[in-house]
């Protein structure tokens, strides 16, 4: 997983819960980088998966809540990166609906080592998208964050509703209707 | 931030160090790869521009040593480029002056250029293009050409090529040429036509002569007397010996037409028999076949002409009290060579020549018109063979002649 996830996600951690929260989780998670992160560096899922169980454990807040604002958060760090890709698109639906056909074309020509879901899409219109996430990471939650922020980034408002096809969250239907 | 553990925050700034230091490295390691891989590309690139160098420097090399002329034009025909011996057809200083191949073509064949035009643009060439142009100093000259469609890397055609070759001169030529084998093949025809009507018409009034000697000398065999009978038996034999010539000059005329011949399985062994049964062979001369002779392809009556033809002679000088007439024959790659030996009077060298020829007879044999061996030289042609001879004057002559085997 791409260094400035984890980057990204200790700045947030401290941001919201302090310092300590992020010394906390790091200590308490048995990570093979002992916490030493970099945005250019490469690292190990399962140190996220890890982080973030026990920032749940010790903020009582579920994984899924944590994922939603995570989430959230990195569409402004994507933004403030990669403007002119975002830029492209003049309707959150479009966006959304090119992730798979566009975005991450673009995203494999930086990094062709990521590890991308898929977004495939089922039905589109001008006001609707059905979409099926499929990621062996499951983490459905920080996709909904980052489409949360795609519509407001749109001064745009839309309902999504997530129906879990696998239970343990690697295949997911996003229905995302603009309101 | 004040109430922050001092231990915390120095876990905190020693991991921002080690991340520090650990993008540090990361970021060596790709400046290092992105050094490594433009060095790479530059290579490459030197590469790439030598080789375009080479080729475009052979290429320099092809246009100018090309003695044909080299036409590039635009799609629109407009002419672009004319290496030397094309700017020499044409006149035209390309690019100095600007000039359109429509202006060339003659207009009579106008039709004819633009379809092929089209096939160069559908098919992307057209071959052995052959028609008029104008030119600017040398008249209108007939050319022949080649052409093919020039693409860009996307393989969308650009322009075309041509190489045009004069053959004015060459055309002059073949039609001139095929003119004088016309010529030649109808006098030819002609010569072999009037021989044959000429020897025919002669025939019937040699006849009515004939008749009318016979008649003098029945009704005035008393007042002839003895010499008077004996000139009117030689007016007959000469008369005899003239309707051998002129049987002989029918058969040589009819002989080059060699759409009759047959290609047919001849077995010579058959042949030298019929021979034996045709001609008249005195008793004391004898024919010996050495051997098994082949069977060969041609035409029959032709084949035994030419022995006939060879055996009568050798029969009709044969001046022993025991005559020998040997027939042998060596089978070569291409051809069967055979030899017939006699021991007649045999022949000086210095005639080997002129007995081939129409008409010419050696000594004064009475069943000798002088065209046997032109017909048997003339057969012998027909079959792609030569016929040569040994002889020792008062022993006897071998006549050899070669057959090829297989006439296609």
């Amino acid at each position: 997983m791409k260094g400035i996830v984890f980057t990204e996600f200790l700045e947030l951690v401290e941001s919201k819960f302090g310092l300590e929260t992020v010394d906390t989780i790091i200590n308490d998670s048995d990570l093979s980088s002992k916490g030493i992160y970099t945005a250019i560096g490469t690292y190990d899922f399962a140190e996220m998966l890890s982080l973030l169980t026990h920032l749940s454990t010790h903020t009582n807040i579920s994984i899924d809540d944590l994922l939603l604002v995570y989430g959230e958060h990195f569409f402004d760090v994507l933004a403030a990166s990669y403007p002119q890709l975002i830029d492209k698109y003049e309707d959150p639906i479009e966006l959304l609906s090119s992730i798979e056909n566009h975005i991450h074309v673009e995203v494999r020509k930086i990094y062709p080592e990521a590890e991308l879901p898929t977004f495939e899409i089922i039905s589109k219109s001008k006001t609707s998208l059905i979409m099926m996430y499929k990621s062996s990471r499951a983490m459905y939650n920080f996709g909904l964050g980052l489409m949360n922020k795609t519509f407001s980034h749109y001064n745009a408002k839309a309902t999504i509703l997530l129906d879990k096809i696998k239970e343990d969250g690697t295949e997911v239907k996003f229905s995302i209707t603009k309101n | 931030m004040s109430s922050v553990n001092p231990e915390i925050l120095q876990r905190a700034l020693l991991r921002e160090k080690a991340a520090r230091k650990a993008a540090e490295r990361i970021l060596e390691d790709k400046s290092r790869e992105l050094y490594l891989l433009t060095q790479q590309l530059k290579e490459a690139n030197e590469k790439l521009q030598s080789g375009l160098t080479e080729k475009t420097t052979e290429l320099q090399g092809v246009f100018d040593n090309l003695v044909d002329a080299y036409v590039l034009m635009d799609l629109g025909g407009n002419i672009i480029k004319l290496n030397d011996s094309a700017k020499e057809l044409f006149g035209y200083d390309v690019p100095k002056e600007s000039i359109n191949v429509v202006k060339l073509i003659h207009k009579e064949e106008f039709n004819y250029a633009m379809s092929s035009f089209n096939e160069l643009i559908i098919k992307g060439s057209f071959s052995d293009y052959k028609a008029r142009v104008y030119t600017k100093n040398k008249g209108i000259r007939w050319v022949h050409i080649n052409a093919s469609i020039i693409r860009n890397g996307t393989t969308q055609p650009i322009g075309a090529q041509g190489i045009v070759k004069d053959i004015t001169d060459q055309r002059a030529i073949e039609e001139q040429n095929k003119k004088l084998l016309n010529d030649l093949a109808k006098s030819n025809e002609e010569l072999g036509e009037y021989a044959h009507v000429v020897s025919h018409d002669l025939k019937s009034p040699l006849r009515s002569i004939n008749a009318l000697v016979n008649w003098l000398r029945e009704d005035y065999k008393n007042v002839l007397g003895k010499s008077g009978l004996e000139n009117i038996s030689l007016i007959e034999l000469t008369l005899e010996k003239m309707e051998h010539l002129i049987n002989g000059i029918l058969n040589y005329s009819s002989l080059s037409n060699e759409v009759v011949l047959k290609n047919e399985d001849v077995d010579i062994n058959g042949t030298i028999k019929d021979i034996e049964n045709t001609i008249f062979i005195p008793s004391h001369i004898k024919i010996y076949v050495l051997q098994t002779l082949p069977i060969i392809k041609g035409d029959k009556t032709r084949l035994q002409q030419l022995f006939q033809n060879i055996i009568t002679n050798a029969v009709s000088y044969i001046d022993k009290e025991k005559g020998r007439i040997e027939i042998s024959f060596k089978e070569k790659e291409t051809h069967y060579v055979f030899q017939i030996m006699d021991n007649g009077v045999g022949i000086e060298e210095e005639y080997f020549g002129k007995i081939f020829k129409i008409f010419q007879s050696l000594g004064n044999n009475k069943n000798s018109t002088g065209i046997g061996l032109s017909i048997v030289k003339k057969i012998v042609e027909i079959y792609k063979g030569e016929i040569w001879l040994e002889s020792q004057p008062k022993v006897g002559t071998s006549f050899f002649f070669s057959l090829k085997k297989v006439i296609l």
